[in-house]
């Protein structure tokens, strides 16, 4: 049933008029009828129709006319000429002036429903891309708040994604681990004119040099054990797209030299392939590493350095700007109260104190972490200074003069005591997998029940 | 009970089936005993009617369906619904043919054999597959005589029959909301 869709007939000839009408009521289409120009554009202000039928040659406003008026009131509206034989060109005319199609009549009655189906189902995708789009940015945005800085810090990183966003130079964005490096060069990707294509990150730190070398370029089937199939790199997958590198210090000297052509000739090959692909990518790479030192211990080549670093971005630490921890946090329990659906409001006073007066070596990531998990524990409105005990001086003071195993064993006995013994939840804290909390308690002895005892 | 056909108690409607012009007795005759079988209508074959020339196109030597429904609805009985049966190459205005029209709801209906029998490849006419298509159309039409629209379900007569090929993979049935619509009381 289409009951919902309304479709507008518009022909002077009351004989086509009633009949195609009564077609399309048969189809299901709810319709409205006009013989005129003038009645039609009336007839649609209380009653909006999604598409038109309308007869060019009609007397007064002709159906170009009524085409135009249409399309200046309402964009939005599709519009199907209606010809007689003799008058193609016009059906040529009023597809130049934005007419979705257009029929000649007396038409085969499965055509025209052909037509109408194939307009309105056009019509739906074009309008479930425009929102997929709308989510997406929505989707984006969301992640950009955790970028929201008043800091005079920040202010030379916002100018600058601002600045390189719509070309095509390649970005280095520097900064310690968990500053929002990815975020920023999500930022870049989202306001440049590739927004729309794919945002491609792999973290090079995190793979052998074989696998890397796999993941980047991709592989023909056979090329080595266990390539059962070929595969498309990231590098084929980023294309009209951005390229994301993090960790990019830890790139192998001999991948160096491969993406440096890869980036100077546009061209490469599949591991065990022959054939030259090309790849329209935007490169940004990211590291928390001095770069030049590594080039200066032999580490790095200054060739791939200098193609890859146009322009720097360094990322300021978050104790270069302590003004924003509290609207960070805030940020991070609005966002977490929500998810976990739990009605705190906002932090106490000495909370926000705690928070600002906290080192941050694992930066934002750290502050998110740590939110995150005092939210999980906080059975009140507001979040105070108990759910954040393990900032407080006195505790960090505790662990001076221990071990390095010894402080790991007290931090892994407060995160599990504060999931309530929920090892999921505390490797979420941790930020570790949770097999890897399972070996680590399983190392030191601890065990869920005394722990959340 | 049938999925396919509804109880004769379900409503009061009354069908003729008027033949215009020359009268095929057993089109009729197959019209009137499947409407009575799938709708539980009583139906009955009238005298026929005039060859419908007011509706005559000389331009296009074919017969308006539209014209031919106006004249069937007027001085319609309220418990009836007249089916017209014609042999004339029917079609509206603004289409190059059409197997039958309905007034959606309107309790008036036509099909036409005219293009029901023909066969590409096959000279000769095969009567049977003309008249399985004729009962296709005509409990189609009768139902949008009764209200029913145009159905998306695959397999369901209601269906749009894009030409004689798709009118031939459907069967004669309906599928249950159409069921369900037809068997609404209409008054």
């Amino acid at each position: 049933m289409n009951q919902e869709i309304c479709i507008m007939v518009v022909d002077d000839e009351t004989a086509m008029r009633e009949s195609l009408a009564g077609w399309l009521t048969k189809e299901g289409y709810r319709t409205f009828t006009a013989g005129s120009g003038p009645e039609a554009l009336s007839l649609q202000k209380d009653c909006p129709s999604v598409l038109w039928l309308v007869d060019i040659k009609m007397p007064g406003m002709d159906g170009l006319e009524l085409l135009r008026q249409v399309k200046k009131d309402w964009p939005q509206v599709l519009v199907v000429m209606i010809t007689a034989y003799g008058s193609i060109e016009s059906a040529v005319e009023a597809m130049k002036q934005g007419a979705s199609d257009y029929l000649l009549k007396p038409f085969d009655p499965e055509h025209m429903l052909f037509i109408i189906d194939k307009i309105l189902k056009q019509q739906a995708l074009v309008e479930e891309n425009l929102l997929l789009k709308e989510r997406l940015a929505e989707r984006e945005g969301a992640l950009f708040e955790d970028l929201v800085s008043s800091s005079p810090a920040m202010n030379p990183v916002f100018k600058l994604v601002e600045d390189v966003a719509p070309t095509d130079t390649p970005v280095l964005i520097t900064g310690e681990t968990g500053t929002g490096k990815e975020l920023v060069a999500r930022a870049i990707h989202a306001h440049s004119p590739r927004a729309f294509g794919p945002f491609v990150a792999i973290n090079c730190g995190a793979l052998t040099e074989s696998l890397l070398e796999s993941e980047l370029f991709g592989h023909e089937r056979g090329a080595f054990t266990g390539a059962i199939k070929a595969r498309r790199g990231r590098l084929e997958m980023a294309g009209g797209g951005t390229l994301f590198l993090d960790e990019v210090g830890e790139i192998p000297l001999k991948m160096q030299i491969d993406l440096l052509r890869v980036l100077e000739e546009r061209t490469f090959q599949r591991v065990g392939g022959g054939l030259s692909l090309t790849s329209d990518f935007r490169l940004i790479c990211a590291t928390h590493q001095e770069l030049p030192q590594l080039i200066a211990a032999g580490r790095f080549r200054p060739d791939f350095y200098y193609r890859i670093n146009v322009i720097a971005i360094s990322i300021p630490a978050l104790r270069d700007r302590l003004e924003d921890i509290p609207a960070l946090a805030t940020h991070f329990l609005i966002r977490y109260s929500r998810e976990m659906n739990k009605p705190i409001k906002h932090f106490t006073p000495e909370a926000l104190r705690l928070l600002s007066a906290y080192s941050w070596p694992g930066n934002v990531r750290e502050l998110k972490n740590v939110v995150e998990r005092a939210v999980v524990i906080c059975r009140s409105t507001v979040l105070g200074a108990p759910e954040l005990v393990f900032l407080q001086p006195g505790k960090e003071g505790e662990s001076r003069g221990l071990t390095l195993q010894e402080v790991e064993l007290e931090y892994l006995r407060r995160i599990i005591t504060a999931s309530d013994g929920n090892i999921s939840l505390a490797a979420k804290t941790l930020g570790i997998d949770r097999s890897t909390l399972i070996r680590k308690i399983k190392r030191y002895g601890l065990n869920k029940p005394s722990a959340s005892a | 009970m049938d999925p396919t056909t509804l109880k004769p108690a379900d409503r009061a409607i009354y069908v003729e089936v008027i033949p215009l012009g020359r009268a095929d007795e057993v089109a009729g005759a197959i019209l009137s005993a499947n409407l009575q079988e799938f709708f539980g209508l009583p139906a009955e074959v009238s005298p026929p009617w005039p060859v419908p020339d007011y509706a005559h196109l000389p331009a296009r030597n074919q017969y308006d369906a539209g014209l031919i429904l106006q004249q069937l609805s007027r001085d319609l009985p309220a418990d009836g619904l007249r089916l017209g049966l014609t042999a004339l190459d029917l079609t509206l205005p603004i289409l190059t043919y059409v197997f039958g029209e309905a007034l959606v709801g309107g309790r008036v209906a036509i099909v036409s054999v005219f293009r029901l029998g023909r066969e590409p490849g096959h000279p000769r006419k095969d009567l049977g597959l003309l008249y399985e298509r004729l009962l296709k159309v005509g409990l189609h039409e009768t139902a949008h005589a009764l209200g029913v629209p145009h159905c998306r379900r695959s397999g369901c007569l209601m269906r749009f029959s894009y030409g004689l090929e798709h009118l031939d993979a459907l069967e004669p049935q309906f599928c249950s909301s159409c069921l369900q619509a037809i068997a609404a009381p209409h008054k």
